[in-house]
């Protein structure tokens, strides 16, 4: 069976979130690349991908928002025939986490938008105080990190 | 900032009983101007109601009942009024005792100017 996060705390704002917005597919990583809970997804190689894609955009569209406007930009949104994405930072005590979100005619952008401020706001207040300072992932961990996330969400941990 | 829609937001929400009046695009339920005196909820208000137009355009559509014209939404203390096309939506939030066939008449008469 397929599981929902990595996390217990994250799972229930984002099926909210999934429910509410009617998006397709939905990611939650670490700005590192590390996925910490996922939707829609049915292969672990494409929510490598997927998280790899996604941490790449959301540090470049930061970087070119801090030299257009001084400061990063607060959400990425691609419109494709079909699908459309939209990327977008949130804080929480644990630290800072992207989502990445697919979405069709079902949806809209202004709904994706609406549900991903109570997103927010629902991670932000389920979020547990640490009780240490998060763990920062060594480049030579990384790929082990993010194998147990993968293991554990495919349920092969 | 005003924009080609700002002058017809104003006079619609001049209207007795209209409490606000926004345009969104269509498919994103993004507000594209807006004229409120209900606070700051204009973005929620837009989405929702673009998405709830969209889909009974889409199911007036499958169910062989051609476009969608003026929708009316009545809850228990107003009236929601949408009026779209293919590209945007026209939405009136109105207090439950407004007169909604004047409403219904300058939303209509809205959207042709806007063509």
């Amino acid at each position: 069976m397929i599981k929902a996060s990595v996390e217990p705390w994250i799972e229930a704002p984002l099926k909210r979130f999934v429910d509410d917005a009617g998006v397709v597919l939905a990611l939650l990583l670490h700005p590192t690349g590390q996925v910490q809970a996922q939707h829609g997804f049915t292969r672990a190689v494409d929510i490598m991908s997927a998280c790899a894609l996604a941490a790449a955009i959301h540090v470049s569209s930061a970087e070119l928002g801090r030299q257009l406007d001084g400061k990063p930009f607060g959400g990425l949104h691609h419109a494709g025939k079909e699908r459309q994405v939209f990327l977008a930072e949130t804080q929480t005590q644990r630290g800072p986490y992207i989502l990445l979100t697919v979405f069709d005619h079902e949806s809209s952008l202004g709904l994706v938008q609406l549900y991903f401020d109570e997103f927010r706001a629902n991670l932000a207040g389920a979020a547990p105080i640490p009780v240490a300072p998060p763990a920062v992932t060594l480049n030579e961990d990384f790929e082990k990190e993010l194998n147990s996330n993968l293991n554990f969400l495919f349920g092969r941990a | 900032m005003s924009t080609a829609f700002t002058l017809m937001l104003d006079a619609l929400t001049k209207q007795r009983g209209v409490r606000a009046s926004l345009v969104a695009g269509a498919d994103d339920g993004v507000t594209i101007d807006s004229n409120m005196q209900i606070g700051q909820e204009g973005t929620r208000v837009a989405a929702l109601a673009a998405s709830l137009y969209r889909k009974a355009r889409r199911s007036a559509k499958t169910a062989g009942l051609g476009a969608t014209g003026f929708m009316q939404l009545e809850a228990e203390a107003g009236r929601l009024c949408i009026i779209g096309s293919d590209e945007i939506v026209l939405i009136v939030v109105a207090e439950r005792d407004a007169n909604i066939g004047l409403i219904r008449v300058e939303m209509l008469r809205a959207t042709k100017e806007l063509g």
